[in-house]
């Protein structure tokens, strides 16, 4: 008997694991499809939305260029030249073609070309808002897992009281008092400008930390509450009885049972926190004297420059699809079971 | 409902805190004790008695322009929340009964206003739309109404899809009544619940976005604004930002405050917090074998 | 079927324990369960011996406490229920006052479980096979490969067919009947000396019931298992159980032999439940409401 079954073991494994890794594959594509599918309608509604500003605002470069007291004929002669005359639609399929391709079109201000315009300011953006996430990740998911492992105990109250309280600080306010603390009073940071990494580990993250701690409440705070009553409720879950009816040990139920089911919610949290996350940057670069994606928002609203506000929203829409499709795609690996008739 | 909210301490204090809000908003410009637009040659004055929070950086006097400012601020978190309400809660429910198309439409554009940064749209709407904080509260409004939406929805979509719903129905109930026995108990908790936080979301946003200047004449005073100016100033005058920014942060935490109490007080967290109660006034000896199954 | 044996009496031997019939590896004595939160005794006083190889049936309607018993039994009562009286005694040890650590010993290995709703009690992210193979990696210290090769026995041990499909599969791709195996198989894996089967077989269609029930009566005769099995089917008690407790309101108002309780109700309660039973014997058919 057991001789048959030494041989009959490794036949057993390999069915099994093509079985696995086929199945693991069809459920990635099957996320990426679903995903691209709900995702696809909201970049054209969102793009058009983008698009329409420029009609509803009724801005135009000749404006800019000529000045308020411009005879009609060379404001006419102005858009002819940057085809504002076609019909809305043609425009709009042009200007679209132009997305798909990168290209963003031209600054009325200043003719440069925006998708470089905001390449240059993504980098700073990018580099605080991954900061920023990385640090509502991991204090969050620590506050959120603590508070749950002891709830209702002075813990989970004291926890809970200090999320509360992080969670109503608009990144506004909260970068302005650690300027007004930690840069201008105790001067630990710069209290603005920003250094790429190329030239120092150690410049760049002096000078990334603070915005990015102001941009993280809001994260750790959501994170912290979402995990807290996730992980509340997968330990309410008949599962998690089982398994410690199979004697498996505390910590063995937390990480490998609760945590796994616990963690779906916060994953999705910190999808829809992304685009808040992006908003916020225009705030937090504007205090810290950041020349980000966020500033050459705000910059270019503010001067009417509407391809370059466009170009902005497209790349801030391109950023939270992309990231939620990453989200959707680790959400589908860590609970399978959710991914199901969606 | 209400009666229940104002029982908890957590609800008083909300209550509290928001009523003191909306008083300043009433009567702060008429409470203020200066001018708040009268500059002086007493510039970034400390408190004193004649200035209560001191000056700003043109001599204005700081107190003025915060009572001042509150109008605006609360005005416009209200118009957030309202706008959201109602492009939120009338299609949400209508998505359960009026077919599948207007479902799968409204649920594509609720994904697309989710997916938007909603402060950088709101800043770009309403630079590009111009002027006048009140259309930047609608569009604002527009943008977060998803939360309503979905709220509504699946409320709606739990009550229409209960079985005694069904039974109402079946038993000769009309439509009408049946909605507003049983849809509007389950509808409406969870909707006061995401107008407190909407409120606070408004908040912040008239603040960030009068912090930034836009949607604002610029000698009208706002607490963002106040924020701004103070931010050029912080080597003079380090605490000037402490009180528009306490301000900010209390009301918004007095709105989630708010909240949870509704949360608390409705549903089933309602009746745990009220089992937990009992339970611990019931054990009188303090030995407590590992409570929950899964704790131990 | 010398497979089940042969892997059913390795885990026995593994825990190596002498095996007296005589000696009761699960006693209870006048167990008393209340609900502090309402501050009211829900058990009134239960009390059996279950030795070896035995079966005790407990019988009786929604929230009678037959579940309560069981989870006291496990360790697991919900959240402000607590024993306020009696005794239990796992395999010569009293379970009050036990630490964390001495239930995970415990649990899995001398005492083990199945519910009814086996889908619920299954990790929905997590191969079921994964979570059987966990078991025997955790509570028998073997290698990742040895653990799995086990599973794959026992799940052909609790006769489901193609084992290695059914490894690779999440809980929502298996029917209740199948999980209630890969249930039976996980709660089995680290060789328990008792096992309480509450309500297993309630939501189960009943060719599948019957199969089940088999299963356990097979599993019983061939690792000497003591089951305890709680039920609202009298017919389901009638099959496997040596002894039966019928329970009503917290109170056991009959207890004795299956054969003497079933011919010669003393109760009028339990004449009711027999009655009833001749009379419709549909109740099976019927899903009742999960007791609390």
């Amino acid at each position: 008997m057991t001789t048959t079954q030494a041989q009959a073991t490794p036949d057993v494994r390999r069915p099994v694991a093509a079985a696995g890794t086929r199945h693991t594959l069809g459920r990635v594509l099957a996320t990426l499809a679903r995903s691209i599918a709900i995702f696809v309608p909201v970049f054209l509604v969102a793009t058009f939305v983008t698009f329409a500003l420029r009609s509803l605002s009724g801005l135009s470069p000749a404006r800019i260029q000529l000045g308020e007291d411009a005879t009609p004929e060379a404001i006419a002669r102005v858009e002819a030249q940057w085809g504002l005359d076609r019909p809305f639609l043609v425009q709009y399929g042009d200007w679209f073609n132009g997305v798909l391709h990168g290209q963003l079109g031209t600054s009325w201000t200043n003719g440069a070309d925006i998708s470089t315009l905001i390449g240059l300011g993504l980098g700073v953006s990018l580099s605080v808002a991954t900061f920023a996430l990385l640090i509502g990740v991991v204090v969050g998911f620590a506050l959120g897992t603590v508070a749950a492992l002891r709830r209702t105990t002075w813990i989970d109250r004291a926890i809970t009281g200090f999320v509360t309280a992080i969670s109503v600080m608009p990144a506004f306010v909260v970068g302005i008092v650690l300027v007004a603390v930690l840069a201008v009073q105790l001067k630990l940071f710069p209290s603005a400008g920003y250094i790429p990494a190329e030239q120092g580990l150690g410049p760049w993250l002096a000078h990334i930390t603070l915005p990015a701690v102001a941009l993280s409440f809001d994260v750790v705070a959501d994170v912290a509450r979402q995990l807290r009553s996730s992980l509340v409720a997968a330990y309410r879950e008949n599962y998690v009885t089982g398994a410690v009816v199979r004697g498996l040990g505390p910590r063995r139920v937390f990480f490998c049972h609760v945590l796994r089911n616990g963690l779906g919610p916060a994953l999705a949290t910190l999808g829809l926190k992304f685009p808040s996350l992006v908003g916020a940057s225009v705030v937090t670069e504007w205090i810290f004297g950041l020349q980000g994606f966020g500033r050459f928002a705000n910059d270019s609203a503010q001067a009417g420059d509407v391809p370059a506000v466009q170009g902005v929203l497209v790349v801030s829409i391109v950023l939270v699809v992309v990231f939620n499709l990453f989200v959707n795609l680790v959400l589908a690996r860590v609970t399978p079971a959710s991914q199901r008739g969606v | 409902m209400i009666r229940r909210v104002l029982a908890l301490p957590s609800g008083r204090i909300a209550v509290v805190v928001l009523a003191v809000i909306a008083v300043l908003a009433v009567f702060g410009p008429l409470l203020a004790p200066q001018d708040p637009l009268a500059t002086s040659d007493n510039t970034l004055a400390a408190a004193s008695g004649a200035h209560w929070l001191g000056t700003d950086y043109l001599g204005r006097d700081v107190l003025s322009r915060l009572l001042d400012g509150s109008r605006v601020s609360v005005l416009g978190s209200l118009e957030v929340a309202l706008t959201a309400l109602v492009v939120g809660v009338v299609p949400g429910i209508l998505s359960v009964y009026l077919g599948r198309a207007f479902e799968w439409i409204t649920l594509r554009l609720a994904d697309t206003l989710v997916a938007l940064p909603f402060l950088l749209f709101a800043v770009a709407v309403v630079a590009l739309l111009g002027n006048g904080i009140t259309q930047a509260m609608l569009v604002t409004g527009v943008l977060v109404s998803p939360l309503f939406y979905r709220v509504s929805r699946a409320a709606t979509l739990a009550v229409a899809r209960s079985q005694y719903v069904e039974a109402a129905i079946v038993s000769g109930a009309s439509l009408g009544r049946v909605v507003r026995r049983h849809v509007w108990v389950k509808v409406l908790p969870p909707i006061a619940v995401a107008l407190a936080q909407t409120v606070g979301v408004g908040f912040v946003i008239v603040s960030s976005l009068t912090f930034l200047g836009i949607g604002v004449q610029p000698p009208a005073p706002t607490w963002g604004g106040l924020l701004a100016s103070d931010l050029g100033y912080l080597s003079h005058r380090p605490w000037a930002p402490l009180t528009p920014a306490l301000l900010i942060v209390v009301t918004v935490w007095a709105c989630n405050l708010l909240a949870d109490a509704i949360r608390d007080v409705s549903g089933e967290a309602g009746r745990a917090l009220l089992n937990n109660r009992r339970a611990r006034a019931n054990r009188l000896d303090k030995a407590d074998p590992a409570p929950a199954g899964g704790a131990s | 079927m010398s497979t089940l044996s042969e892997k059913l009496q390795a885990p026995a031997e593994h825990t190596a324990k002498p095996v007296r019939p005589s000696q009761p590896v699960l006693s209870v004595r006048e167990v008393r369960i209340s609900d502090q939160a309402a501050g009211r005794e829900i058990v009134h006083g239960v009390s059996f011996d279950l030795t070896p190889g035995r079966t005790v049936g407990i019988v009786g309607e929604s929230g009678s406490g037959k579940t309560l018993t069981c989870r006291a039994a496990l360790g697991i009562l919900p959240a402000h229920f607590e024993v306020t009286g009696g005794s239990i005694e796992l395999d010569g040890h009293d379970i009050t006052g036990f630490s964390t650590a001495e239930w995970t010993s415990l649990r899995g290995s001398t005492i083990s479980a199945v519910f009814q709703d086996p889908a619920s009690y299954l990790n929905p992210s997590i191969r079921v096979g994964a979570q059987v193979a966990e078991v025997i990696r955790v509570k028998k210290k073997v290698r990742r490969r040895e653990a799995r090769r086990q599973t794959i026995e026992l799940l052909r041990a609790v006769h489901l067919r193609d084992p290695e499909l059914v490894y690779g599969q999440y809980t929502y791709e298996l029917s209740g009947g199948m999980l209630q195996r890969v249930l039976i198989a996980a709660a089995i894996a680290a060789g328990p000396r008792v096992l309480i089967a509450d309500e297993a077989t309630t939501a189960l269609d009943v060719t599948v019931q019957a199969e089940i029930l088999d299963l356990l009566a097979d599993l019983r005769e061939q690792t000497g298992l003591a089951l305890v099995v709680v039920s609202h089917d009298l017919a389901v008690v009638a099959q496997l159980c040596d002894e039966v407790l019928v329970l009503r309101q917290g109170e056991v108002v009959e207890q004795g032999p299956t054969h003497e309780v079933l011919h010669h109700p003393r109760h009028a309660y339990t004449r009711l439940l027999i009655a009833e039973h001749e009379q419709y014997g549909l109740d099976r058919f019927l899903a009742p409401e999960e007791d609390a």
